[in-house]
């Protein structure tokens, strides 16, 4: 074996890496071992193989591409109009005091109802099609970014304020060239968890009336006792929220380059 | 130390064995038969319609059967599932949900009709014209889901006027049927026949509706058991269904009585307009009534199948010797 070689099984091993793969390896292994030997029916725990067949199913015929997509569309639509208004506001809270103290009950409150409970109220008074779906998202995104936002504003350092302000910076260069760099990293943070419940946002919307997207592929399932269905549907919202989590953290390296 | 010793001995007494509960006054249990405990998921929220379950519950029909009947308002596919599984003896459910869930490997079997007609229909304002299935074409109709008793009754209703579901514009809308309808944001709605109408008609809505029943014999809401209980247990599943019957004969002959006891059951019942309220119950009676209570009908259960093969929901033609059986009833 070569140096380099054995430095890479070396670093695989020592690094802990294989662990990555045991840790996806297992709960496959024990899912499969519970369907075979743990005698429940496959219609309440279908194995990991009749998921993959399913799965190869609705891949074939196109439906779960043509659903992926329409839950997709929902969710970039709502984590778009939910993070750009929590941004929006979240700077101003920052940056008002009287204006934090104002509307602070109302930003609660907005993550404090039940989004499960509310959906159907937004199915009526807008409608059973994609701007209600985008809205449900919106909704659950909305809080933590505002939250963060508030927060990375905040901690922009004062001196550094003062050090802008004896150099007569513009508002407008103020934000750009200090509070935007200064609290992006933690917006960014913010806007990792809005990304991942975006998904289940649009789900809750999709399962109160909708007749395209994930949701509605899980409702179809549950109501065929296709359970295996049911599977694929939410492994891919799993897929979906990893994906969009790995976006983020992908922009976070991007534009935080200049922090190494 | 005493003060430990003391709480100590209070925990000790909170801890231990609890008198047992007084027995009721109302009629009780034969004395040679053990209680049982049934939990039964009915598929919706407390509701004026399971008035026959609230009246058998209060009129001790379970509890002189030696049952002890306790009701769930999880969903319908839920409580099916787990009568598959033989986690529950027994739910109420819809008859395609039992050809739905044979067709997966549940073994489920209907044991009693509750519904003698198919209770889906199509409602909509006067205005619209839609008195007849192929008045349906080109219109947009709302609907709780693509999925369930009221998707399948739509397409039977779509299947009778020869329409597909490409010849009319549908909308998925969760159970807001009413609000849809009253916005105008729908020209029609797939509606229980029971219900929506008569909310619509109590907010000055006129409508004509459209039944599945008028054009195609279906099986409605019943009871199911497992094949497992029905071989195991045959006696318990008879004493179910007949104590279950019985209260559907005693709400049917007196249904002012059934009425009181609901509000016993239904939270907020006593509270919204008795008018209204007892007009679903009526319009649900007329959906109970038959010349033989109970009798599941061979013809409907193969309508049921038809229309579940046309719509791809079953690949094949299925044992519907399995499916139901009337050998419980009295």
């Amino acid at each position: 074996m070569t140096p380099s070689k054995k430095s890479r099984w070396q670093v695989f091993f020592k690094g802990g890496r294989w662990l990555a793969g045991i840790s996806l390896l297992l709960p496959l292994l024990i899912w499969q071992g519970v369907a075979l030997w743990g005698g429940q029916p496959a219609f309440l725990l279908p194995s990991p193989w009749q998921v993959v067949l399913r799965f190869g199913d609705v891949l074939a015929n196109g439906s779960l591409l043509y659903h992926t997509g329409f839950t997709l569309l929902e969710v970039l639509l709502g984590l778009a109009l939910g993070s750009g208004l929590a941004t929006v506001t979240g700077y101003a809270l920052a940056r008002s005091p009287l204006l934090e103290r104002l509307l602070s009950p109302y930003l609660v409150a907005s993550q404090a109802v039940p989004v499960v409970a509310i959906a159907p109220l937004l199915v009526i008074w807008f409608g059973p099609g994609l701007f209600s779906k985008v809205l449900v998202c919106a909704l659950i995104v909305f809080f933590p970014v505002l939250v963060n936002t508030v927060v990375g504003v905040r901690a922009v350092p004062q001196n550094l304020r003062d050090l802008m302000h004896t150099l007569r910076a513009s508002p407008f260069q103020v934000l750009r060239q200090l509070e935007i760099p200064a609290a992006l990293p933690v917006l960014l943070g913010g806007l990792r968890i809005g990304a991942t419940l975006s998904v289940i946002g649009a789900v809750v919307g999709e399962f109160v009336g909708a007749d395209r997207g994930l949701g509605f592929l899980v409702n179809v399932g549950r109501g065929r006792y296709d359970t295996a269905l049911v599977f694929v549907a939410i492994l891919t919202l799993v897929a979906l929220a990893l994906l969009l989590y790995g976006g983020v953290v992908l922009v976070e390296k991007r534009l935080l380059r200049w922090e190494k | 130390m005493k003060r430990f010793a003391l709480l100590f001995c209070l925990l000790l007494v909170a801890c231990g064995p609890q008198p047992a509960a007084p027995t009721p006054s109302r009629a009780t249990a034969s004395t040679t038969q053990a209680v049982v405990n049934i939990r039964l998921p009915v598929g919706y929220i407390p509701n004026i319609q399971f008035a026959p379950l609230y009246v058998a519950m209060e009129k001790g029909y379970y509890r002189q059967a030696g049952l002890e009947v306790t009701l769930d308002y999880s969903q319908e596919t839920d409580g099916v599932a787990l009568v598959g599984a033989n986690n529950l003896q027994f739910s109420v459910a819809s008859g395609e949900q039992v050809l739905l869930a044979r067709a997966q490997g549940l073994p489920v079997s209907y044991v009693l009709a509750w519904y003698q007609q198919f209770p889906v229909g199509v409602v909509a304002g006067t205005q619209q014209g839609i008195r007849t299935p192929a008045d349906l074409k080109g219109k947009q109709i709302g609907i709780p889901g693509l999925y369930g008793a009221s998707y399948i009754g739509f397409r039977a209703l779509l299947d009778a006027a020869g329409l597909k579901e490409s010849d009319v514009i549908l909308d998925s809308i969760g159970y807001n049927q009413v609000e849809a309808l009253l916005a105008g944001r729908e020209q029609a709605a797939v509606i229980y026949t029971t219900n929506e109408p008569i909310q619509l008609q109590a907010r000055g809505f006129a409508v004509d509706v459209v039944r599945v029943s008028d054009v195609l014999q279906l099986v409605g809401n019943g009871l199911i058991t497992n094949e497992t209980t029905q071989k195991e247990k045959p006696e318990l599943v008879r004493r179910m269904v007949q104590a279950t019957l019985q209260g559907i004969q005693t709400a049917l002959a007196n249904p002012a009585e059934a009425y009181e006891i609901s509000k016993k059951y239904v939270e907020g019942l006593a509270a919204d307009d008795p008018v209204v309220q007892k007009q679903i119950l009526a319009a649900s009676m007329d959906l109970w009534k038959a010349p033989k209570p109970g009798y599941s009908d061979p013809k409907a259960w193969e309508n049921m199948q038809g229309i579940l093969i046309k719509m791809q929901l079953l690949k094949g033609p299925l044992d519907l010797s399995q499916a139901y059986s009337n050998a419980f009833l009295p």
